[in-house]
């Protein structure tokens, strides 16, 4: 992955941007739950992005 | 064409090294773009977005002159977001979510959020950093829209919310407000402050430091630019909403309330106006902008330190369509220092290009008394502009003179009168042409500096 431009956008201010994205964000939240669902139950690593 | 070696780095333009800032010898506005910035800027030139904000002068006056190097045009007067009132502060962010919607539906995205990036016209804002576009890349948001936040909403919504001028706070740090120092100023329950404040410092707060497994984390998720697009149209829709909460001015209404009369002020008008044609005026201050008006300039800039006063001189001006005078807050007791790294980033406000007219009219009393500026140390700093100079002198016998002489200590101002002050003059400037107004109780002066 390219790395950001020039400015450390910070952590929460980029998780922030799932909740302020208003409907189009459902999918993403539910997604991103499920991956951190799978990790927590150990069926997929941390470094597993595919 | 200009070698590299000759051209000088712009100071404040060292952040991005992807698009770097620098003047050729003729003071040309130049941008050094890398092999990586060179390929946004080719993609950039084409979209219709881009085009279409150039024309319409939203963003800067931009040509490559040679592979890789751009030129812009160079705005008449850098100013800085702690010197504008509050309806420039919302302008300049409006321009900037503005822009950012339309370049997001071409494919392109901002990669920071910063009002530095914002420059006027008169009161026009106009966005100067072409080098901030980068094509959006999948499942990439906002990079700059923690910035976004404090340098441009949070300042807004300090004084929206709690009638608090953020000028201050901006000038003292130039990253703006945090999101933990929003949160602890800001009251809870107003629009915009659950998401973009509270919630904003806790998830800050718990996920520190975890930027790239986040973006890594977002990307898999399936991030995509719909959600930057519905977080841009909300903010657009609360700042445009944002009103500015003021207490009490001293000075809004001040010419109404002021001790002379029409008649002399037509008279001062005139005086302005036969002082000669100016590249560049400044108008210290300028109040309700009359002066301003009637100044011979291509352009000016018109300073007061009275943030109402200037925010509503711009809101009359913005409605004027004005493109020559620009209103700045700026305390002249305590103008902006040199600020950032080495001082150098952000410059003085007498470094950023001289006025060859300055008017200071119904000024000196209030810096000699009420702020207790003694006449040569106020001539002395007049004489470092070296420009042609309209001042006006009010004896101790004018109402506004004997008003604020009442407020201090009889012998704490006994030097205050006509003749110190002319003695004062001078000492420094060639006095080219005197006028009488107010029944002999204030007198105009066109001076030029002595060599």
């Amino acid at each position: 992955m390219t790395p950001f431009a020039y400015l450390d956008p910070g952590s929460g201010s980029l998780l922030l941007q799932i909740i302020l994205g208003g409907v189009a964000a459902i999918g993403v939240t539910a997604k991103m739950g499920w991956r951190r669902l799978l990790r927590t139950l150990r069926i997929r690593r941390d470094d597993d992005d595919s | 064409m200009t070698t590299t070696a000759s051209r000088t780095p712009e100071p404040a333009s060292f952040r991005d090294p992807e698009a770097r800032v620098v003047y050729s010898p003729e003071g040309d506005v130049l941008r050094e773009l890398s092999p990586r910035a060179q390929q946004d800027w080719a993609a950039l030139e084409s979209t219709r977005f881009f085009r279409r904000a150039l024309e319409d002068g939203r963003i800067v006056a931009t040509e490559e002159i040679s592979p890789g190097l751009l030129r812009h045009e160079r705005v008449p007067f850098v100013s800085y977001p702690y010197e504008w009132p509050f309806e420039m502060l919302r302008e300049a962010a409006l321009l900037q979510l503005g822009l950012l919607d339309e370049a997001l539906a071409d494919g392109f995205v901002l990669k920071d959020g910063s009002p530095y990036n914002v420059q006027w016209h008169g009161s026009e804002p106009v966005f100067v950093d072409v080098g901030s576009f980068e094509r959006l890349r999948d499942g990439e948001p906002w990079a700059g829209y923690r910035q976004f936040c404090t340098l441009f909403l949070y300042p807004l919504l300090l004084q929206a919310y709690r009638g608090i001028t953020p000028q201050a706070w901006l000038r003292g740090s130039l990253e703006g407000i945090e999101p933990s120092q929003a949160r602890a100023l800001l009251p809870r329950f107003r629009r915009g402050v659950l998401t973009h404040v509270i919630l904003h410092d806790r998830l800050e707060a718990k996920h520190a430091g975890r930027t790239g497994d986040v973006r890594a984390e977002l990307k898999a998720s399936g991030f995509r630019k719909e959600l930057i697009q519905a977080n841009v149209r909300r903010l657009r829709k609360l700042v445009g909403r944002l009103r500015p909460r003021r207490g009490r001015s001293t000075w809004a209404g001040y010419r109404e309330a002021a001790p002379y009369s029409d008649e002399d002020a037509q008279r001062k008008e005139r005086f302005v106006r036969e002082a000669g044609h100016a590249r560049l005026a400044w108008d210290l201050g300028a109040n309700d902008g009359r002066f301003a008006r009637a100044v011979n300039a291509d352009n000016v800039v018109a300073v007061d330190g009275d943030e109402r006063v200037v925010g509503e001189l711009f809101a009359a001006l913005r409605g004027e369509g004005s493109r020559t005078i620009l209103p700045l807050v700026v305390d002249l007791a305590d103008p902006s220092p040199g600020r950032g790294w080495r001082g150098v980033e952000r410059r003085r406000l007498e470094e950023r290009g001289r006025p060859d007219l300055v008017l200071c009219l119904a000024l000196v009393h209030h810096l000699a008394i009420g702020r207790n500026v003694p006449f040569a140390e106020l001539v002395r700093w007049l004489r470092g502009l070296d420009s042609r100079l309209v001042i006006e002198f009010a004896g101790r016998d004018d109402p506004m003179v004997q008003r604020l002489l009442a407020a201090k200590r009889a012998e704490t101002h006994e030097d205050y009168g006509r003749d110190q002050f002319e003695r004062a003059l001078r000492g420094a400037f060639e006095l080219e042409r005197q006028e009488e107004l107010s029944a002999g109780t204030r007198t105009l002066y066109l001076a030029r500096p002595r060599v």
